[in-house]
């Protein structure tokens, strides 16, 4: 019996030797505290803010980052956070929409902490709230998917039919639709945001049905854009700039975030005891860029897509009413729009897209 | 060109279905044997990161599917050593193996979750390449793993009921007791069965990170080990009935996925329910005679002498 | 039982010889997952030194101790009880899962009702929720067309989406479309919590559902009938017993256990329904059950050391860089280690 016990831990250990890392930390000026539903080696969301707070830590002397990965949107979070906080964390980035009620909880309990949450809500004095709004991004990539399919059909995968996703997807659709009255989007739910063999199977599925341009709002753009690639579709990245490398052929263009210049502020700031939670959007050219473009997009397109991202950036929203939603009903009213901080809000589709909101 | 949904539903089909029928497969042979393994989806799950850990540091995914199925193989020879020559209980032994499948493969793909590796290499035969009905869909243009996934099934199924070692696996899974006193060592063919079994839970998890996703992240076989018992006995622990399962149940899963590319106006959730309720149904549907058809050991530990 | 005269006979207690081999357990346990730490070079006492400051020298932490074990006792009565009867209930996720949507459902169709209706029907339709989940398995198997083992299983991948076709679509709060959910309870449906932590009643509610368990089994007519199934059932409809009837009730008991897990996390933790209720209560559960014998006292040890364990990975991730996976690596070796040393009788399934 000893023996087979010494067997057994044996073997876990010699395991556990083959397998783990190490990984230590010291004494230093700012603890920031990072938790991601996922790995944060997803090639995406989790990646941009993983790379951004790197960087963060890279040039502010004395700031460490402590990450926790696969942290559910549940009560785990709040034990995650609250654990981070005994460690020191003086600031907390909940990096998944999911974690706000949980994080909220966390910042009531300790009003020293500071927290920056990807999302939308009221802030506090501790709670910030931020986002990129990569919803008006997509007008310009609509525009590329308008200009370069034959089809007429564009394919767009979302993991869940959240506010923010519809809205990227009814900008695209309008961007599309500018360019090329005939385009038709269809989305196509996994239901999840993270679950590879269905993102393989949906972009199978719309390139069946006949689309030739694919983009995606799913944690990591690579198993879509391989798949279609492989199939000679072209596809439009998202989450990461880095996502062309994985389609050298029917790459068009891509959105990424770029965090580092706000992360850069809020660690100066809570280091300098002036941080304040407030609300803050940013779209293209400051929190999303666009990514640059494949080899197979011509000249002219290009310049009708980077005009259409100029104008974006000057302020121009493609959510300037009238606009009907695609069961013929009136979705926004003439002359309102809709602004960085309500794009959450989002139940409906556009005209054009094919889909169904819940 | 628009696919018709029938052969865009075939194609999904055969694509999910691939590493489903590997999995059903290895699990049928174990449970011929009279083994149960719950941890199948731990199984799987090792196979995935093995073979894409392998493929991605290499740079060769055939270097990737032999690790994967090795490594399927090891960890159902050690699911072996504590239910058979432990005597453990083997559910409680089968979720234990689907715990570590789940550390293990999470800290084995760590390092490189996020690689971009080439994948399996596929291939479509040129005269079928031509048909205009095929040229744009995925129809027959697989890889290696997928072209073989029926021939394996037939191998299997001649194993099992064509050879003399195929009988005696059978006779373990119905009467150690008669086995053993005919002087095969019981024992022995269950550890032949599990690691046969293994190198095809292996092979199953090798599939779906090296072909059909080609990347890798925790827990991404998403409960395909649970279905995949299911299957077994939805083909009555078959191996040629598991080609129209693994396909009934891939083809479930991608006619929700087809159904919206078209527009479809049903929810999302509702349809993803559909596999696992149909496996359900046909499960209704099979009952009655279950009973005659199950391995009569089935789950039984066995002493070295009858009951 | 034998009286406990000598200390050789108070040795050989049956009480102290089960607390004395948990508790070799645990020993074995500590030392080989410091040996773990070693070689994954990291500091096995200052490992463990954490993990005492964060969890149990903390009264944060030690009360999130208490919120982890609330639905894992609940989700292991909820296999304890049909396995004494020899059925095996892997479906507490399903069943948890509906006990949360049925006793939503309570709460967002009937909000304006006062507590002392309103708490009770939102329990009561939890632990139906989850009874009838479970009932259907229960079913299916008394009929002798489906094992009750995967019934359960596939049911287990059903609830969650159920939940959440509810909550994307006729139960989905507006406004919230950045992130679905219900709204959020009234007040009256909400379990009070104490001492300013997270503990809600739920705990209460799980503690006398293990003495419910305990009474049913040792001290009551159905207890003794359920062993006489459990030992032979053939034998035991032969004397009378209605095995098939007793298989649904058992079942359909089990699973109103785990409903009213689910029940908790909605009413006590999150005040409303959303996706992500569970992680993986109904397995842990489980193997809680299992690894306790089906014993109550084991059970509520054993959900405490899960609850340990659990919160050791989260601990450990933190202050060591650990990746989360280690607490899987961790559970397995626990069961390896009783998996492969347990004395079987002959017999034994």
């Amino acid at each position: 019996m000893t023996r087979t016990l010494g067997f057994i831990i044996g073997f876990f250990v010699l395991v556990f030797w083959l397998t783990a890392k190490p990984a230590f930390a010291d004494s230093p000026r700012l603890i920031i505290g990072v938790i991601y539903v996922g790995s944060f080696n997803d090639y995406g969301y989790n990646k941009s803010f993983h790379d951004a707070l790197a960087q963060v830590a890279k040039d502010l002397p004395g700031v460490t980052v402590i990450e926790a990965e696969n942290v559910a949107e549940s009560s785990d979070a709040e034990r995650v956070m609250e654990g981070m906080i005994q460690q020191g964390a003086k600031l907390i980035f909940p990096t998944s929409f999911g974690h706000k009620d949980f994080a909220r909880k966390v910042a009531k309990r300790h009003r020293d902490v500071f927290f920056e949450h990807p999302g939308d809500g009221d802030t506090e004095s501790n709670f910030g709230v931020f986002f990129g709004s990569t919803q008006t991004a997509w007008y310009p990539m609509g525009v590329a998917a308008g200009k370069m399919t034959k089809s007429n059909k564009l394919g767009f995968v979302i993991g869940m039919p959240i506010g923010y996703a519809l809205g990227n997807v009814n900008a695209f659709e309008l961007g599309a639709k500018s360019v090329n009255p005939k385009a038709q989007t269809v989305v196509v739910v996994t239901g999840g945001w993270s679950d590879k063999a269905k993102e393989a199977g949906a972009a199978n599925a719309l390139l069946d049905q006949g689309c030739d341009v694919v983009a995606m709002h799913v944690d990591s753009p690579a198993t879509i854009i391989q798949t279609v690639e492989a199939r000679g579709g072209m596809s439009i990245g998202f989450q990461s700039l880095e996502a062309r490398a994985l389609a050298p052929t029917g790459w068009v263009t891509g959105l990424g975030f770029t965090w580092t210049p706000f992360f850069m502020d809020v660690a100066k700031s809570v280091i300098a005891g002036r941080f304040q939670g407030q609300a803050v959007y940013q779209g293209l050219g400051q929190m999303v860029a666009i990514a640059p473009f494949g080899p197979a997009v011509p000249a002219e397109v290009q310049k009708l897509v980077t005009n259409a991202a100029n104008r974006v950036m000057k302020g121009f929203t493609p959510f300037t009413g009238p606009l009907t939603d695609n069961t013929g009903s009136l979705a926004l009213p003439p002359g309102a729009t809709i602004n960085n901080a309500q794009m959450g809000n989002f139940d409906w589709y556009v005209d054009g897209v094919i889909g169904k909101v819940r | 060109m628009t696919t018709p949904l029938a052969l865009g539903v075939l194609g999904g089909a055969i694509l999910s279905g691939t590493s489903l029928l590997y999995a059903t497969l290895g699990e049928t042979i174990v449970e011929r044997s009279g083994i149960v393994n719950l941890g199948l989806e731990g199984i799987l799950l090792i196979g995935a990161s093995v073979g894409f850990s392998t493929a991605a540091a290499t740079g060769n995914a055939w270097f990737g599917v032999m690790a994967a199925a090795m490594a399927g193989g090891l960890a159902n020879v050690l699911f072996g050593w504590l239910v058979v020559t432990r005597r453990a209980n083997q559910l409680a032994s089968g979720l234990a193996m689907m715990f570590f499948g789940f550390g293990i493969s999470a800290l084995v793909g760590a390092p490189y979750v996020g690689a971009v590796i080439v994948g399996l290499p596929k291939w479509r035969p040129s005269w079928l390449g031509g048909l205009p009905w095929v040229q744009s869909t995925t129809l027959f243009d697989y890889d290696a793993l997928t072209w073989l996934a029926v021939p394996v099934a037939i191998l299997v199924w001649w194993a099992l009921f064509w050879t003399r070692w195929g009988l005696a696996v059978r006779a373990v899974g119905e009467r150690p007791g008669a086995v053993f006193a005919s002087g095969r060592n019981p024992s022995v063919l269950q550890y032949q069965a599990l690691s046969s079994g293994g190198l095809l839970g292996g092979l199953a998890g090798a599939h779906l990170s090296l072909s059909l996703t080609k990347t890798w992240a925790e827990y991404m076989t998403a409960g395909r080990g649970f279905i995949a018992i299911a299957l077994v006995i939805f083909s009555k622990w078959h191996p040629l009935r598991a080609i129209a399962g693994a396909l009934l149940f891939g083809g479930a899963e991608a006619l929700q996925l087809q159904l919206q590319a078209r527009g479809s106006a049903v929810s999302p959730f509702l349809l993803d329910m559909t596999p696992y309720l149909l496996t359900l149904l046909v499960l209704l549907a099979w009952g009655g005679s279950r009973r005659l058809v199950a391995p009569a050991s089935l789950g039984r530990t066995f002493y070295g002498s009858d009951g | 039982m034998p009286e406990a005269r000598t200390t050789a006979a108070f040795r050989k207690s049956p009480i102290v010889r089960v607390a004395l081999h948990d508790a070799g357990i645990c020993a074995v346990v500590l030392a080989a997952f410091a040996a773990i730490l070693l070689a994954a070079g990291k500091h096995p006492l200052k490992a463990y030194a954490d993990t005492f400051r964060y969890t149990l020298a903390n009264a944060y932490g030690f009360s999130e101790l208490i919120v982890r074990m609330t639905p894992l006792v609940l989700t292991a009565v909820s296999v304890a009880l049909p396995s004494r009867l020899g059925l095996i209930n892997v479906g507490g996720e399903g069943q948890l899962y509906m006990g949360a949507w049925m006793a939503s459902a309570g709460a967002l169709l009937a909000p304006d009702l006062p507590t002392w209706i309103l708490l009770p029907l939102v329990a009561v339709l939890g632990f139906m929720g989850g009874g009838v989940w479970a009932a259907i398995p229960g079913l299916l198997r008394a009929g002798k067309l489906v094992s009750e083992t995967i019934s359960t299983l596939l049911l287990n991948y059903v609830a969650p989406l159920i939940v959440s076709y509810f909550i994307f679509g006729p139960w989905r709060a507006p406004g919230s479309s950045a992130y679905p959910q219900s709204p959020v309870f009234p007040e009256a449906a909400l379990l009070p919590s104490f001492f300013n932590t997270r503990i809600h009643a739920g705990f209460i509610i799980s503690l006398a559902a293990l003495l419910v368990y305990w009474l049913i089994v040792e001290k009551t007519r159905w207890g003794i009938d359920m062993r006489a199934i459990g030992g032979n059932a053939e034998a035991a409809q032969r004397l009378g017993i209605p095995v098939a009837k007793w298989i649904v009730v058992a079942l359909a008991v089990g699973g109103g256990f785990a409903g009213l897990a689910g029940m908790g996390e909605v009413m006590g933790i999150h005040g409303r329904l959303r996706q992500g209720l569970s992680p993986g209560y109904g397995f842990t559960g489980f193997l809680v059950s299992w690894l306790a014998g089906g014993r109550p006292l084991g059970i509520l040890f054993m959900a405490f050391l899960f609850a340990i364990i659990t919160s050791t990975g989260d601990t450990l991730q933190i202050t060591q860089g650990l990746p989360y996976s280690v607490v899987h690596i961790l559970l397995a070796m626990i069961l390896f280690i009783v998996l492969a040393g347990r004395p079987v009788r002959a017999g034994a399934i």
